[in-house]
């Protein structure tokens, strides 16, 4: 724990915002990602353990200190903002060495480059010497995202925040530079906060993702869970859970929930519900099988399988998102190249699938 | 890694070579709207413009030289210098704080606070200089205790032209630097002080560099200001004459031959000063802030 950070009980309040009961730790080389809508409270809870708000309660811990009363300063946090936060009338070179260290070096085995105080192995590090006297507004934002790095590593920082860093990129190069982020981080082994209102950044960079709303926390747990298991509508539709249903669970059958949505019976693994209660299904869209009308289900007995109809096909990249009508509307995702052997259109009959282990079960 | 590096650099250096980034436009061609600005524009700046060289066209260099070797004029424009420099450096020193704070917090009755900034460009400068005398005369409320305090005289001393020239110019400064202050993204500062940079540091390395020309700018401003006003400062001290007082006083006594040839030399100083102090200021340009 002493190598992590975590935040206990941390309430804050701004005005009419109020940040509540927050709680959450990332450990060595962990990668956190605090998702919110804006307004959610994610940057106030990111500013108030790099120590720019006064929590009224609760305490941040980083690197095992108590760090709840220190100045910015003297927290020893990496803080990377949107664009980087270049100072533009600093070169490269001055951009780094204006960080003033804050302790000898890292404990344990981090790259070279942390354990001695030299700019220019910082540099060299990050492939960026030959920028070295440039000024920030000739770097492409690959460039600057390295420099940044360079810069917070200068200090030798316990935490690296980040505050969504990349939400002025285009998609392109966002995805880019978040893979080169993630390279980075896993290298360096230092614990990582990153807040972001885009959920693909959960997806691709997070171990652990945290779920704000209104300054308080949905949901926080390793990122497979909350994509899986979404506590509730609001955190299944930020995670981007594409068939949110309303049904009534019903009894017990073969050790599986059955739950009724109009004419239709569903089967969920291992819920079990008060009979007649009403219940909301989230079933991820990537989860559900999609097949032509003739096709011979190949799943065991238990399965959930509709006959059903097509009303929409949408084109996303290289998939196409597949709503049928089975009673109930369903999403489901097939690539287009099956799209075309299969003939699928608007209007086609087909059956869809869902195991019953893809069905989850939310409260309100 | 290096190499995972390399190819997104490259990526994104193609990028920029297909001009994804490029943020300015190229300006559009002349349309009927453009040419009608230019064309209203111009009619400002020949306004501006014309009646200056006019005046600078009646007087001869041999004039010049003669009004030039006048000590009580080489004295008053020596006076307006002196008096201005100080305006501008008082509103450097208690000006560009006040700036600082109004651009970084936010509190009831800030709008009142900077109405307040503004009211002495509304105020005429008689009455400036009346209220001024209010203040700082002989009787004044100020005035007086501090002339018994600490030998302070407002009247007949460069002070009063400096006080006259503050309250007029004043403004100037903390307008744009108020202006230069809210245009430096507080997350700089955030990144500054977790690198370690206590306030005081961030504000000297990062925020004031950033803010350096819209306030060098201001200061310019103060200091042209100060150097061209008469009504607050003819009433507040009329003695020692600064130039404008002084070019009135030739005007009155001798009439518009004798006056026009100091007028002119105060002119030519004051516009070749004010010229050179925005080329300094303008120096090396404001770094573009990334966004």
């Amino acid at each position: 724990m002493s190598a992590g950070a975590s935040v206990e009980a941390l309430t804050v309040s701004l005005g009419a915002f109020r940040l509540s009961k927050i709680d959450f730790a990332v450990s060595r080389g962990e990668i956190l990602v605090i998702l919110g809508p804006n307004g959610s409270g994610k940057s106030v809870t990111l500013e108030t353990i790099a120590g720019f708000h006064r929590p009224e309660s609760g305490r941040v811990l980083i690197g095992g200190h108590d760090v709840t009363a220190l100045p910015p300063e003297r927290r020893n946090v990496g803080f990377v903002v949107q664009n980087f936060g270049l100072f533009p009338h600093l070169s490269v070179v001055q951009n780094i060495t204006i960080a003033r260290r804050q302790r000898k070096a890292l404990s344990g085995t981090g790259p070279a480059p942390l354990l001695r105080d030299d700019p220019a192995a910082l540099l060299d590090y990050f492939s960026i010497a030959h920028l070295a006297q440039r000024s920030p507004s000739d770097l492409s934002p690959g460039e600057k995202q390295r420099v940044a790095l360079a810069r917070a590593l200068a200090t030798a920082p316990a935490l690296f925040l980040f505050d969504e860093p990349f939400s002025a990129l285009d998609a392109e190069t966002h995805e880019q530079l978040r893979g080169e982020l993630k390279s980075y981080l896993r290298m360096l082994e230092i614990p990582a906060i990153f807040v972001s209102h885009d959920r693909s950044d959960a997806m691709a960079l997070a171990d652990k993702v945290v779920i704000l709303r209104n300054g308080a926390i949905e949901q926080s747990g390793p990122v497979p869970e909350a994509l899986q298991r979404p506590i509730n509508s609001f955190v299944a539709r930020f995670v981007g859970v594409e068939n949110i249903l309303s049904g009534l669970a019903g009894a017990m059958s073969n050790s599986l929930q059955t739950i009724a949505i109009g004419e239709r019976t569903l089967f969920a693994a291992a819920h079990s519900a008060p009979a007649a209660s009403a219940v909301l299904l989230s079933i991820r869209a990537e989860d559900v099988a999609i097949y032509p009308a003739a096709h011979q289900s190949p799943t065991p007995d238990g399965a959930n399988r509709f006959p059903g109809r097509i009303t929409e096909l949408q084109s996303r990249g290289p998939l196409v998102a597949i709503t049928a009508d089975c009673g109930f509307p369903l999403r489901a995702y097939l690539l287009k190249r099956q799209v075309h052997e299969m003939k699928l259109c608007s209007g086609s009959d087909v059956v869809v699938e869902i195991a019953p282990d893809a069905i989850h079960l939310m409260s309100g | 890694m290096a190499r995972v590096v390399s190819n997104s650099r490259q990526a994104v250096h193609r990028h920029y070579a297909a001009g994804l980034w490029q943020s300015n436009a190229p300006p559009s061609s002349p349309t009927a709207l453009y040419l009608l600005c230019w064309f209203l524009g111009s009619i400002l700046l020949a306004f501006l413009v014309i009646p200056l060289v006019a005046l600078a066209l009646t007087q001869s260099a041999a004039s010049l030289a003669g009004v030039a070797r006048m000590s009580d004029v080489r004295d008053a424009i020596m006076l307006s210098l002196e008096g201005a420099f100080l305006s501008a450096a008082c509103a450097a020193l208690i000006g560009v704080p006040l700036a600082y704070g109004l651009a970084r917090s936010a509190f009831y009755g800030k709008g009142v606070v900077a109405a307040l900034i503004d009211l002495p460009l509304a105020v005429p400068h008689t009455v400036a200089g009346i209220a001024l005398l209010m203040v700082f005369g002989r009787q004044g409320i100020l005035g007086a205790p501090l002339q018994t305090l600490a030998g302070l005289k407002f009247w007949g001393t460069i002070a009063g032209v400096v006080v006259a020239m503050l309250f007029v110019s004043a403004p100037y400064t903390v307008n744009a630097a108020r202006i230069g202050f809210e245009a430096v993204d507080p997350r700089l500062e955030k990144v500054a002080r977790t690198l370690g940079l206590g306030p005081w540091r961030t504000f000297f390395r990062i925020t004031l560099p950033l803010a350096r020309r819209s306030i060098m700018t201001g200061i310019t401003l103060t200091y042209a200001r100060s150097i061209s006003e008469f009504g607050a400062v003819v009433i507040l001290v009329y003695y020692p004459m600064t130039a404008p007082v002084k070019i009135y006083e030739l005007f009155l006594r001798f009439g518009l031959e004798q006056s026009a040839a100091a007028a002119v030399l105060l002119l030519i100083v004051s516009l070749s000063l004010f010229v050179l102090l925005r080329t300094l200021a303008q120096r090396g340009g404001e770094p573009q802030e990334s966004r």
